[in-house]
């Protein structure tokens, strides 16, 4: 992504990748994000189609792509509905006709065996995935294991849910989404004056709270906005003006 | 003859659809509609590959043994391309609901008549594809498929290429076959009687319609493909997949 590509290399299941397209870094080794497959021993094969993206710095390649259906990734942030509750486990769906994730009911910030948070069927958990692999359910934390905070994670009380496309939430939650995602709705809209907080999940879910039930209707329909007719920067700026001129 | 020679697709468009594909060609119009990975029945669980589960339903009336065989076929083809091993103990599931089929101006189509099941394949293999990569599922190639039928002209026999349904009726035998995009023959299923000659000649037709050379250097072999008749489909799934993949990362 940091490098110019003056181009757009489009791959489909099975293409050849040309060898001169593949980063090769004297120390690092070559990292493969998601799409791609390694057959032993040195062949490097798309299993999906999508644009080939490489970073020579960091010395990855992988496959961008928009679409389907989202499998848990170690290290993703989700927003997961709670199924219901175990006597150790909160039990939360990340997408609907998959099986539940797990969520240990200790896996909170300051959660003790007699101070556990008390999270009902339909709760919505902010949460980060700590498992992941095919042969198992995933497993959830809302606690970073190493310093004991939350980081903003953990139960999301009010507000609402509105579903985005996979592709939109990896845009919104990339830590420059402004320069590399091209969004700027949600800094657009709190420019305009309106008050409200966010949190997005890699699973294709964005949650909007705020004190007017009117402002938490516009920012999510604002985004789904952007996201279904794939609107520019200056077309969601436009969207934008629209929206805070017709609610006031 | 109001059939169209020209293949068409609309990618994603189902709303509440993983991924979604609709396809036409030669008259033959299809909807397909896939999910998953999603969670399994416990008796159809497999426990080290993911199950693939694939619906046919008629242009009208309720599927019948017609439609499980064109399942069965589909399905063992689909499975052979689709990584089933990345996602073990889930279901993949692909729906084909026939919209269009094209009529054949000699037969009163309101009598019920048993008909070949086959015509049909290459449409639904084709929107099964589309649909798995609109998906965005795992798979190891993409595959293009063709019709072709052996039709008696005078003493000599001819192959037709992606034939109309009367030519399929009056033909002595009917081949539909399927290849990877790595050329490689993954499905090929006749009827009607014919010698290992005119089989021969029917697969090598269809090798030439489905795996098209990627070298364009060859004047000579590029005169000959020309007169083929019908598309290219391996390329046409290309440039409806670069498009697709263009307006998702328009802001890349």
């Amino acid at each position: 992504m940091a490098t110019a590509q003056s181009e757009r290399i489009f791959v489909l299941p099975g293409d050849q990748i040309d060898p001169s397209l593949i980063p090769s870094h004297p120390k690092k080794a070559l990292r493969l994000g998601p799409g791609l497959r390694h057959i032993p021993p040195n062949e490097l094969v798309p299993t999906v189609a999508g644009q080939l993206v490489t970073d020579p710095r960091k010395n990855s390649i992988w496959v961008e792509y928009n679409g389907g259906r989202y499998v848990p990734t170690v290290g993703d942030l989700v927003i997961g509905t709670v199924h219901h509750s175990a006597t150790d486990y909160f039990y939360v769906t990340l997408s609907s006709y998959t099986s539940n994730a797990i969520l240990p009911q200790l896996a909170f910030e300051m959660a003790t065996k007699k101070t556990r948070p008390n999270l009902n069927p339909g709760a919505l958990v902010y949460a980060r995935v700590c498992l992941a692999n095919r042969h198992m359910d995933p497993e959830l934390e809302c606690v970073s294991p190493s310093t004991g905070k939350a980081d903003g994670l953990g139960p999301l009380n009010g507000g609402m849910l509105f579903e985005i496309s996979l592709g939109m939430a990896r845009r919104l939650l990339m830590r420059k989404s402004v320069e590399e995602g091209k969004v700027v709705v949600l800094e657009e809209l709190g420019a305009a004056g309106l008050a409200f907080e966010t949190a997005v999940g890699r699973n294709g879910k964005i949650w909007v709270n705020s004190e007017k039930t009117k402002t938490v209707l516009l920012v999510g329909r604002a985004v789904k906005e952007t996201d279904e007719k794939s609107l520019t920067v200056d077309q969601q700026k436009k969207l934008v003006r629209k929206l805070v001129r017709e609610m006031s | 003859m109001t059939v169209n020679s020209e293949p068409e697709a609309l990618l994603s468009h189902l709303q509440n659809a993983d991924g979604s594909a609709t396809f036409s060609f030669s008259g033959y119009t299809v909807v397909g509609a896939v999910n998953g990975p999603i969670e399994v029945q416990r008796r159809d669980e497999l426990p080290e590959e993911a199950a693939v589960d694939v619906i046919v339903r008629p242009a009208a009336g309720v599927g019948g043994t017609r439609e499980r065989h064109l399942e069965s076929l589909i399905q063992s083809t689909l499975r052979q391309i689709i990584l089933v091993d990345n996602f073990p103990r889930t279901l993949i599931q692909i729906i084909l609901q026939v919209t269009t089929t094209p009529e054949n101006e000699y037969v009163n189509a309101k009598v019920a008549q048993a008909t070949s099941n086959l015509p049909i394949l290459p449409a639904l293999l084709q929107t099964a594809v589309l649909s798995l990569l609109s998906a965005a599922l795992p798979l190891t190639a993409t595959l293009t498929s063709t019709s072709l039928a052996v039709v008696a002209d005078g003493q000599s026999k001819k192959v037709v290429l992606n034939p109309s349904p009367r030519e399929i009726e009056t033909s002595q035998s009917f081949h539909v076959f399927s290849f990877t995009s790595h050329d490689e023959l993954i499905l090929a299923e006749s009827e009607g009687s014919f010698t290992v000659k005119e089989w021969d000649e029917a697969f090598s037709v269809a090798q030439r319609q489905c795996c098209p050379p990627t070298n364009t250097d060859d004047g000579d072999t590029l005169m000959d493909d020309g007169s083929l008749p019908g598309a290219n489909l391996k390329q046409f799934i290309r440039s409806t997949l670069e498009g697709k993949i263009a307006s998702d990362l328009h802001w890349k």
